[in-house]
């Protein structure tokens, strides 16, 4: 469910800045340019709180999040039970800050085995060009215009066992289309510049150039089309669970979620075991999103919503313009 | 008109590919389906519908044919709109029951996702042109926000606060419970109301993304010295920003309108599942857990045909509106 | 200050005093002073960067956050631009002054017709039916030289130096006074170039307009401009009328730049740049801008290399229409 989708035009690329000195701790330079930016600053924050709370979650969790408790079903929140009981009396906050873990693993693992796919066709058919090229391309059309969800649907309607392992195969095996026509097209416009025309007439070895000199220089789109490819491979992976086809055993936001629909909870009145996954989930993937539009923004520096002095900010806000006078 | 010719082309193969992956899939699965399909059936429903097994086998494999004879005769069958029968309303045809649950699918995306983009590029329109202004400070980011919700979860808030709390919308299926479908006033005006909770939900959770997809390209259309010069012209400030900048500036989103479809097909899986409104996705759902593969299978190529038609449409828009691939 | 006096004979079209442009906190433009008198035609050059598109962009009150004005006075025919409303500057832009962009091939909207943007700008400014546009429209692309038919094309079927007519036709559609010309031929090849210069010319006399002439080549102004500023760093350093510039430059950097590129006819001279690089507009020299690059900025000269190192000089007229910058001048 890609409802945010990522810009139509390519990125520049990053120009990676030497890292800064804070204190004594030595921060890199491009972890610098997206703190410095506003967006992407509060994007890392978020994330950052997120993986956190699932890191820590067995210290925080009240009980374990399977727990059954015939006699505090169906609770709305209260400070015994931070965010209320499920039907079965389950604790709210403990299954969400527990299936914090596996949502977050989930999403990040697809994203990035979608993202090395991607990565490595993508690009590879951009430079070697020819008929690998076209292949790929095809492949990458067919596998955009194939929609998405309802293959998934059906796929997972066929799976016998619904691992996390199988998940992430499934759900990256759908999603890598998405980037790689992006770095495809990103590639294409590098090939033909001196430094890498320089290498291959220096004899390097196809992989050599494609692994050793196109990809490094590359390495801030490809971060943005891991971000991306993260919080899409979050929301369809919750979005399957939500429909059942995911492993109903497991505990993450996404089964929170469906158990919550299925006992027509929502219907009942109670918001609560719906409400506090489907918050996470919300958070997680807006931190993503600030976090790719704040790597828009530095490398595409008109992106920038220029910070006015004190006294024009109000005039700005009334009718800001886009020519001055 | 040769670039159209690549494109259909490229559709037709697409189109094919859809429908070799739904015969593939059921037989590269690990183990046998028919195994795990016949264990939910009861002696008593194997005796009532005595052709069952053969149409699994059929569908599925596991039978006596060769895999090849086995794909020609699905494409002979396709070919002629023959999707089996649905086995979970046995013994009406899958065609069938496409062809009731497709038109309501089709209205809710129809209208939503279009108004989806046509207020995201609008807004995003206006938040570029005044950088600054309350609508690039408020307007985006709450449209940003909203976004990142999934779907599902925009449509259980909408579900929640608006329909059942507030009352203002009825929560479920397309139309009243008494109301007989038919082209009359009474069902019309009843499925448009019904229809309305579902549209808002999908617009709550599409419009972001365009919003900030049409505000970036915008942004850089600005900077177009054909933008500079219309203002140097003296042309109205709002004139400046839809016909020299936003009609420049719709194209790529425009695009990506196509592309996103296939994604928006997947939103609606989940929208139509929360409402229970009786459409493909809904149908889909219930497919896929009452083991109904026939059914399955034919909505997922019917999905991927409509894809390719809301591709092929926006590709005939696209060459209405840019002069310079007329050139071509 | 320097007295700002047209020359005799002719009324004083557009007067810049003082003009104070920033980008963000950068100052792009420090201090210019300009005059342009009817049917004149002023050549402004300069190095890239040196600020003199951000004049250009500023007289026609164009400029684009974060650029603004935030001095001086731009005064054309006895009114002050910088207190107008935006919609009488709305109905200023082009009719009073058009101008003629750098790249005409970015210029033209492409999803319209040529002629369409031709009626959008005729009747943003005055009553007229899109039918009567479309035919003023033919007349002037006739005007310059092409076949009135065009106004059915999109812009990418025209090649460069049409649209590059297309674009000088459009700024004279409503025959404004003052025409600008910024760099309108750094896009286009020599010979093209010539055509289009002299065809302006052309135009010019017909039609009596005042053109500001922009530009990084020197040459193009000695032959084209009656009077010549040169810019530097975001100053003017010295203004005359072309004659008196091409044979008795003041200003080191003037005479600097006429010894860049060579004379077709004589015997061959010794090409002589201007060694070092323009300043960083954010690290400005102190005192005189090109002291860092000026062959007669000399540390042995002790008191002169004072002033030329902590004062900034004025432009100050020498002669009848000539004015310098400089402390060579002035000591």
């Amino acid at each position: 469910m890609a409802q945010l989708e990522p810009t139509a035009l390519d990125l520049p690329l990053v120009a990676a800045r030497r890292g800064i000195n804070v204190g004594r701790i030595r921060v890199p330079g491009w972890l610098a340019l997206l703190l410095r930016n506003r967006k992407s600053r509060t994007g890392l924050l978020i994330v950052a709180f997120m993986v956190v709370v699932a890191l820590i979650s067995p210290l925080i969790s009240v009980a374990h999040p399977n727990d059954f408790n015939i006699l505090a079903t169906r609770q709305a929140p209260s400070w015994h039970h931070l965010f209320g009981t499920t039907d079965q009396g389950s604790d709210v906050f403990s299954q969400v800050v527990v299936g914090a873990r596996r949502s977050l693993a989930l999403g990040a693992l697809a994203g990035a085995l979608a993202t090395v796919v991607a990565a490595v066709l993508g690009i590879a058919a951009a430079y070697v060009g020819g008929i690998v090229d076209e292949i790929v391309n095809l492949l990458t059309n067919v596998f955009l215009t194939i929609p998405a969800i309802p293959l998934l649907v059906v796929a997972s309607g066929y799976l016998k066992t619904r691992g996390m392992w199988t998940m992430i195969a499934v759900i990256a095996l759908v999603l890598w289309a998405f980037e790689a026509r992006i770095l495809r097209a990103q590639a294409l416009t590098l090939k033909n510049r001196d430094f890498i025309l320089a290498a291959k007439a220096s004899g390097e070895p196809t992989w050599r150039v494609v692994f050793g000199e196109l990809m490094p220089n590359m390495i801030s789109r490809i971060a943005a089309a891991f971000v991306l490819v993260f919080y899409i491979a979050l929301l369809v992976d919750s979005g399957l669970e939500f429909l059942g086809l995911g492993d109903q055993s497991a505990t993450s936001w996404g089964v929170t979620i469906y158990w919550a629909q299925v006992n027509s909870t929502v219907l009942q009145g109670e918001w609560w075991p719906f409400m506090f996954p489907s918050l996470a989930l919300g958070l997680t993937v807006l931190g993503l999103v600030l976090v790719l539009a704040g790597i828009d923004e530095v490398s595409n520096p008109r992106l920038r919503t220029e910070r006015t002095e004190r006294r024009s900010r109000l005039a700005a806000l009334l009718g800001g313009k886009a020519f001055t006078r | 008109m040769r670039w159209f010719a690549r494109r259909l082309v490229f559709y037709v193969f697409a189109i094919w590919v859809a429908l070799t992956v739904n015969f593939l899939l059921p037989r590269l699965m690990p183990g046998s389906p028919i195994a795990g399909l016949l264990q939910h059936l009861s002696p008593a429903q194997l005796a009532a519908n005595p052709g069952i097994v053969q149409t699994y086998e059929a569908l599925l494999g596991g039978g006596h044919h060769s895999i090849w004879q086995d794909y020609v005769t699905y494409l002979h069958r396709i070919a002629h709109f023959n999707f089996g029968l649905s086995t979970s309303n046995y013994p009406t045809p899958v065609s069938e029951v496409i062809g009731r649950t497709l038109p309501y699918s089709i209205f809710l995306v129809g209208v939503a996702f279009i108004l989806a983009f046509v207020i995201g590029t609008g807004i995003g329109m206006v938040a570029a042109w005044r950088r600054g202004g309350f609508t690039d400070s408020v307007v985006v980011p709450a449209f940003m926000t909203v976004s990142a919700f999934p779907a599902f979860v925009l449509a259980l808030l909408g579900l929640y606060f608006l329909g059942l709390k507030a009352g203002w919308f009825p929560i479920q299926h397309a139309y009243d419970n008494d109301v007989i479908p038919a082209w009359s006033w009474t069902f019309v005006s009843s499925a448009f109301r019904h229809a309305q909770l579902p549209i808002l939900a999908i617009i709550a959770a599409y419009t972001g993304g365009w919003v900030l997809n049409m505000r970036t390209v915008m942004v850089n259309t600005i900077s177009e010295d054909y933008v500079g010069m219309a203002h140097a012209k003296g042309l109205h400030d709002r004139r400046v920003m839809t016909r020299y900048a936003g009609r420049n500036a719709i194209l790529p989103p425009l695009n990506g309108f196509a592309a996103q479809f296939a994604s928006a097909v997947g939103g609606l899986v989940f929208i139509e599942i929360v409402f229970s409104y009786p459409g493909v996705g809904y149908t889909l759902q219930s497919a896929v857990l009452g083991n109904d593969y026939p059914l399955a299978q034919g909505i997922l190529v019917v999905l991927s045909v409509c894809v390719i038609v809301a591709n092929l449409i926006m590709d005939v828009l696209n060459f209405v509106l840019d002069p310079r691939l007329r050139t071509a | 200050m320097t007295v700002l006096e047209a020359p005799a004979g002719t009324k004083t079209l557009l007067e810049v005093r003082g003009l104070e442009v920033e980008y963000g906190n950068v100052r792009a433009v420090d201090g210019v002073n300009l005059h342009i008198g009817t049917g004149e035609i002023l050549g402004v050059a300069g190095e890239s960067g040196c600020g003199k598109s951000t004049v250009a962009n500023a007289i026609m009150q164009i400029l684009r956050p974060p650029a603004r004005i935030v001095g001086g006075s731009i005064v054309f025919q006895g009114e002050d631009l910088t207190g107008k409303s935006q919609e009488d500057l709305r109905r200023f832009r082009w009719r009073n002054v058009s101008m003629v962009f750098q790249s005409a091939m970015n210029a033209l909207n492409p999803v319209m017709r040529v002629g369409d943007q031709f009626v959008d700008m005729m009747q943003a400014h005055e009553r007229i039916s899109k039918h009567r546009a479309i035919v003023r429209a033919g007349e002037l692309l006739e005007l310059v030289g092409m076949d009135k038919r065009r106004v059915r094309a999109y812009p990418h079927e025209l090649s460069g130096g049409m649209r590059q007519r297309v674009i000088i036709a459009m700024a004279l559609a409503l025959s404004p006074e003052l025409v600008i010309l910024d760099e309108p031929t750094t896009a286009l090849d020599v010979v093209v170039q010539r055509e289009i210069l002299q065809e302006v010319e052309a135009l010019k006399r017909d039609l009596g307009f005042a053109v500001l002439f922009i530009t990084h080549d020197l040459s193009l102004l000695l032959e084209f401009a009656d009077r010549i500023a040169i810019m530097y760093a975001g100053e003017i350093v010295e203004t005359a009328p072309s004659a008196t510039l091409a044979s008795a430059p003041l200003h080191p950097y003037t005479q600097g730049l006429l010894q860049s590129f060579p004379p077709l006819t004589g015997p061959r001279v010794r090409l002589s740049g201007i060694p070092g690089a323009p300043p960083d507009l954010r690290d400005m020299p102190s005192g005189c801008r090109f002291h860092p690059r000026c062959p007669h900025c000399l540390p042995e000269n002790a008191a002169l290399h004072l002033r030329q190192t902590s004062e900034r000089p004025r432009l100050r007229e020498t002669a009848a229409g000539h004015s310098v910058a400089c402390h060579l001048v002035d000591a």
